[in-house]
């Protein structure tokens, strides 16, 4: 029964415990917190049974009854590999900070990895949260820890940086709020009764009028997480300031959240005003496609180079998403596992170059894979699954996703294509210029160490291992991905 | 075991040594590499040849046999299967590609034996093979489109693997790149068919698109010239080509492997193996035959100019697939897939020969300072010459019989089709002609500076340059350093070119008009339900066609002994003193680089600084302080009220108790 | 007695600390205010309490009084600090918390 609970706070117990135990020790805490909670997330996935849409693993208790609030958590089938995917990439992103002795003062690593539990708490509450002031509550609790963790923990200019992140990352959080306020008391103004449950709110829809603002409240706090194009600002200076697990984190899971709202929430809940925005949305993903490739090969930056990538794959998401069908749905919710896997072994190539070229800047590289044919083989399988090869699980997702859309808006998957072949040339040429090509004088290439090998190996054998079987997700999701869609089709079909 | 069996194994193979090498390249000793990635794909060849009688045991029309390992992805109505299909042509190819692709990893163990990536550099070309027969066996379009990207991936590696090179990275990058761009196309293509029929099954599709689609309808049409994108890119068909001479960067069974066995052919297989859309699309497969016809004569017209020896061979590449789109296009299936399997023969051969010579001359490729090899290296000679016999369709060899199928099916075909017959005749002069620039200028000749030492038993050394921007080379990550091996001194070069020169010459007697016609018949368990299969020529027209045949080639091979044997090269410097700006021209091979370069490439790159430089830095950025202001602005106005004075917050705070109380008195009231 | 009595006698005290607390630059007198007005909120209190029969309204007046007391003690702590510290006795020149 309460198994969603453990899942839930177990990261943030560990995180507390981390301040009783004596400093040196509070990584390996962390370490084994982390561990355990991905045990526990692989549990859940075994657990799991397919085919079924609705919730699984729920758990409902009363928490503020004067204002229809409960304490709801469940899993179906959008959230229960995201759940997985944090947990293994909040294990990931531990295990490399306390192999490499992160941060650098060990004074304040109790509170560096109470942050990271923190934050692993608040993801996965939004990942399970089945009511609606809850998710923002989770959702909103997820700032909180990363802008210490930035601001505290980051590079140069972390404090400009943080700042723009919250500025962007609030206003968008305080419309949400808003919105959720108003969909349940106007809700409730028909059915008499406040309740924020999502089960309740998706049986009485809205009119349409006030579908459409409560949407672009939402709409706007989603993608400014994500982020999309023209709402971006915040990513160029906080992928710069963050410290590199952090990045981790903040590409790989925080920016699905964005994506997973759409799913979870602005669908089933608004869905005529899905519809209605559907053109725009479409737009924005497909501008965010172009813009982010685009500003990806003319970088030199590399973290920014995957981030701008990230909002190019964000961008394949939102397509997905909006073609409002359930195979470009069912791509995005694949699409969403597989940029996490990808991103976060790319970000912590990036750390391990710069331990050895002392650079992040891409003219400043070259000749790594000259003493390091493990190092590069890694990072190679890593590239091929960014630019999306096919037989890599991208490519299914975006197989899925344009295929979707392309039996919906042809226009927009054939555009949203050329994303494809720019992405294989900024990939490639991250690939090279760091890898490949002579090695800068005064530069040492080297091999990686056991620890670095210990979680980036995982990582990326989890990208193979996925590539050979994608339906694993595309299977789980389908049913849930479904049901999330089913206000939105009628509505389509009638327009027809 | 089943023929599908067979199938597997031929696929596990190759996967299985490329793995194995990858895993354990620490732990193996010396060649051992090479002698691992040489028996995977030794016995996958097997395999294929246990496909092959295994097939041959069915009834004839019970050839075409689908099995599937895995449901990969089944989801939101699209169902996708790890499948593959046995049938005549996918056997066919696979034993084209097993067959040559040994014999080049043969010739490869020794050819970079003194690499430092000699592990690496089998563990890639396994992985190509394995690529390559994926893409082959492949039983639906979601499979074909893998093993096609995963050739495109093979080739990047393979391409840039001297790493260290700057020029051989961008190579690879442009041949990565262009073919990316083809498989979008392809995907498209696959999306349309899901949209019509639902499946992306081959024969399912095949099966439904005849009630789906009318002759020439809007959607058949795009789907097929979208394939042709793929096709094309791969295949390096104009104006997609660009990659293919660049290519040349890679070591040269690399290249062998490319242009013999794996890569380039995709385009062809892909067009015959989708005859029902095309034979439904006569437009696109019409498009598909011009282009064709296009690049062999734009690529003839290039390898005559041209002057580095790998890259005369590879322009000769793009002409002979030229002549092979143009077979399965205008319908000639068999006659298209037999050109293939002869030039897989010879192209493999003359590469091998180039490498030997390459060796020879310490890594440098200019023709013009080659000649006289034929008494330094009379083996490597002898074979080259048999080559470009075979690539000029000398009377007897295997080209010749092969070549000039397509053309007598083009007249039989009549009309319209008669452009290809004369352009491809045209084609074959100017083949003959720079076949033979690179057999006399080799062979022929006064001995130059290499070729004389080498009489005296002398390999000339020296350090390797790279020939493309003369700097030196940086032999730390393998580079066929000082060490170079050529086919008199090293066994396995020998033998393997030894094996293809048989096949050179001798492979066209699988197919004379008249006589024989094994390709005909086994092909016929794929291609029997096409009514274009089954026309034919007489035989009378086709040894019409090929006595025609037989008199251009003679001719041109009597021009190249005019312009480089019997004037001394006399001929050709004066016709550039003459004609300078053809030659240009041509020696910039009709500046199709330097478009690609002004119309895609510097936009994107245009495009991608002004929006760092100004979008990013108006517009994304003045939201954000657009947004701080108004937050800033806010905190001004509250901060005033936060005077710090104790007693004017009491104050304040009195004054709001007063007020709510005077405001539940006025509700009350 | 009428409660309207108890009601005024509490209203005045609760004017003479609230004026007292917006006068006087003492801290110790702005404490004494505090309790006093405090008080007058008890004295309410208690007459309510006992015109209805209540007993709610002495339970909170002991509240009341337990806050008042932990109130006094920190009031008073820091005032024995600054006057340690030798600051000037003088609210107005603590203005630390100025925006």
């Amino acid at each position: 029964m309460g198994f969603l609970n453990y899942v839930v706070w177990l990261p943030l117990a560990v995180g507390v415990a981390c301040f009783l135990v004596p400093r040196r020790v509070a990584p390996w805490l962390a370490l084994a917190g982390a561990l355990a909670v991905l045990g526990l997330a692989i549990g859940l996935v075994v657990d799991f049974e397919a085919g079924v849409a609705g919730i699984q693993h729920s758990v409902d208790e009363s928490w503020i009854p004067e204002l229809g609030v409960r304490y709801q958590l469940g899993v179906d089938g959008i959230s229960i590999f995201l759940i997985l995917l944090a947990a293994l990439l909040w294990a990931g992103a531990t295990a490399f900070s306390a192999l490499r002795g992160e941060p650098g003062d060990p004074a304040r690593s109790r509170l560096y990895y109470f942050l990271l539990g923190l934050g692993e708490t608040a993801t996965v509450g939004a990942f399970m949260a089945q009511d609606l002031l809850l998710f923002v509550l989770f959702f909103d609790l997820m700032l909180i820890p990363f802008f210490f963790l930035i601001g505290a923990f980051g590079g140069a200019n972390r404090i400009a940086a943080t700042t723009k992140m919250i500025v962007y990352t609030l206003v968008g959080s305080l419309l949400m709020l808003v919105g959720a306020i108003a969909t349940a008391i106007l809700v409730s103004q028909e059915t008499g009764e406040l309740s924020f449950a999502l089960a309740d709110l998706r049986e009485n829809l809205l009119a349409a009028g006030s579908q459409e603002w409560i949407f672009c409240f939402f709409a706007a706090a989603f993608l400014v997480k994500m982020p999309a194009f023209p709402i971006h600002g915040w990513l160029p200076d906080a992928y710069r300031a963050a410290p590199l697990p952090v990045l981790v984190l903040l590409s790989a899971v925080l920016s699905k959240v964005g994506a997973y709202g759409f799913l979870r929430i602005a669908l089933p809940l608004y869905p005529d005003a899905a519809v209605t925005f559907q053109e725009a949305i479409l737009v924005i993903g497909v501008a965010s496609v172009l813009y982010g490739s685009v500003m990806a090969f003319t970088q030199t930056n590399v973290r920014l180079i995957a981030g701008y990538s990230s909002i190019a794959q964000l961008g394949f998401i939102t397509l997905g998403i909006f073609a409002l069908r359930p195979d470009g749905a069912d791509g995005a919710v694949l699409h969403m596992v597989n940029h996490g896997l990808v991103v976060a072994p790319l970000f912590l190539i990036i750390a391990i170059l710069f331990a050895r070229t002392g650079t992040e800047d891409l003219r400043e590289m070259g000749g790594m894979a000259t003493r390091a044919p493990v190092l590069a083989a890694l990072f190679l399988v890593v590239t091929m699954a960014t630019l999306a090869i096919p037989g890599s699980a991208n490519f299914i997702g975006e197989f899925y996703i344009l295929n979707g859309l392309f039996q919906e808006k042809v226009v927009y998957a054939v555009v949203a294509s050329a994303g494809i072949v720019i992405a294989a040339f900024y990939a490639l040429r991250l690939y090279q210029r760091t890898m490949h090509n002579r090695l800068p004088e005064g530069m040492v290439s080297r091999e990686l160490s056991l620890r670095e090998a210990a979680v980036l190996a995982p990582l990326v054998a989890c990208i193979v291992a996925l590539a050979l079987w994608p339906g694993l997700i595309l299977e789980r999701g389908e049913a849930s991905v479904e049901e999330s869609l089913a206000a939105v089709e009628p509505t389509q079909v009638a327009e027809r | 075991m089943d023929a599908s069996t067979f199938g597997w194994l031929v696929l596990a193979f190759p996967l299985a040594g490329s793995l194995l090498i990858a895993l354990a390249w620490r732990a193996l000793p010396g060649r051992t590499a090479g002698v691992i990635g040489t028996t995977a794909i030794g016995l996958a060849f097997a395999a294929s040849i246990g496909m092959l009688l295994e097939l041959l045991g069915e009834p004839a029309e019970e050839r075409q046999i689908a099995s599937a390992l895995w449901q990969y992805a089944d989801a939101a109505g699209i169902d996708i299967e790890a499948g593959i299909l046995v049938d005549p042509l996918s056997v066919f190819m696979c034993l084209v590609v097993t067959g040559v692709s040994t014999l080049i990893h043969l010739y490869s163990t020794a050819y970079m034996a003194s690499d430092r990536g000699y592990a690496r550099f089998f563990s890639y070309l396994n992985f190509f093979v394995f690529s390559m027969l994926l893409l082959v066996l492949a039983g639906n379009f979601v499979f074909l489109i893998i093993g096609w990207a995963f050739v495109g991936f093979a080739s990047y590696a393979l391409i840039s693997f001297w790493y260290r090179r700057n020029t051989a990275t961008t190579a690879g990058m442009k041949a990565f790149v262009i073919n990316v761009a083809g498989d979008v196309a392809m995907v498209i293509a696959a999306f349309l068919l899901i949209r019509d029929l639902g499946t992306v099954d081959y024969l399912e599709v095949f099966a439904g698109a005849e009630e789906a689609f009318s002759v020439n309808s809007g959607t058949i049409v795009a789907v097929c010239c979208l394939l042709l994108g793929g096709a094309f890119a791969k295949s390096a068909q104009v104006p997609l080509h660009t990659w293919l001479p660049d290519a040349m960067e890679g070591p040269t069974p690399v290249s062998a492997l490319i242009h013999a066995a794996t890569m380039v052919t995709a385009g062809v297989y892909l067009i015959a193996r989708m005859f029902p859309l095309y034979e439904l699309a006569p437009t696109a497969a019409d498009i598909a035959a011009f282009v064709g016809l296009a690049t062999l004569l734009i690529a003839a017209t290039i390898a005559l100019a041209v002057t580095d020896l790998k890259r005369i061979i590879a322009y000769s590449t793009m002409s002979q697939i030229g002549y092979m789109v143009v077979g399965v296009s205008i319908g000639a299936y068999s006659a298209g897939l037999f050109h293939l399997m002869t030039h897989a023969f010879f192209k493999a051969l003359l590469f091998m020969a180039a490498g030997s010579v390459i060796a020879a001359m310490a890594n440098r490729q200019n023709v013009d300072l080659m000649g006289g090899f034929r008494r330094a290296m009379p083996l490597t000679s002898a074979l080259l010459v048999v080559g470009a016999l075979a690539l000029a369709a000398f009377p007897g060899t295997s080209g010749f019989f092969s070549k000039d199928e397509i053309m007598a099916f083009a007249t039989e075909r009549g009309g319209m089709y008669l452009i290809f017959t004369i352009g491809g005749y045209v084609g074959a002069f100017l083949t003959a002609i720079y076949a033979f620039r690179i057999g006399f200028r080799v062979v022929a000749g006064e001995p130059c500076r290499e070729a004389r030492e080498l009489e005296q038993g002398h390999l000339v050394h020296a350090e390797p340059e790279n020939p493309a921007t003369g700097e030196a080379e940086d032999t730390d990550v393998g580079f066929p350093g000082p060490e170079h091996h050529i086919a008199e001194r090293a066994w396995p070069m020998a033998a393997a070119m030894a094996v293809l020169g048989l096949g050179a010459l001798f492979g066209g007697l699988v197919q004379v008009p008249g006589v024989t016609h094994v390709i005909d018949e086994f092909l016929a368990g794929t291609f029997d339900p096409s009514p274009l299969f089954h026309v034919e020529p007489s035989v009378g027209a086709e040894w019409l066609g090929l006595a025609i045949g037989a008199v251009i080639s003679l001719a041109g091979i009597a021009v190249a002994w005019y312009g480089w044997v019997a004037r001394r090269n006399d001929v050709t410097l004066r016709l550039i003193d003459r004609l300078p700006a053809v030659h240009r021209f041509l020696f910039n091979k009709w500046y199709f680089d330097e478009i690609q370069d002004a119309l895609v490439y510097r936009p994107a790159i245009a495009i991608g600084q002004f929006s760092s430089a100004v979008f990013e830095r108006y517009v994304v950025d003045g939201l954000v302080s657009g947004t701080v202001g108004v937050v800033r602005g806010a905190g001004v106005v509250v901060r005033g009220s936060q005077s710090g004075f104790v007693r004017a917050y009491a104050l304040l705070l009195l004054g709001g108790l007063l007020a709510l109380a005077l405001y539940f008195l006025i509700v009350s009231s | 007695m009428a409660v309207e009595w108890y009601l005024v006698l509490s209203s005045l005290l609760f004017a003479t600390g609230a004026a007292g607390l917006l006068i006087r630059r003492n801290p110790l007198v702005i404490l004494l205010c505090l309790e006093l007005m405090l008080n007058a909120g008890n004295l309410a209190l208690l007459a309510f309490a006992r015109s209805l029969g209540d007993m709610d309204g002495q339970i909170f007046a002991l509240v009341v009084m337990v806050v008042a007391a932990c109130e006094v003690v920190i009031g008073l702590g820091l005032i024995v600090a600054m006057y340690r510290r030798r600051l000037p006795l003088n609210v107005d020149d603590m203005r630390g918390l100025r925006g």
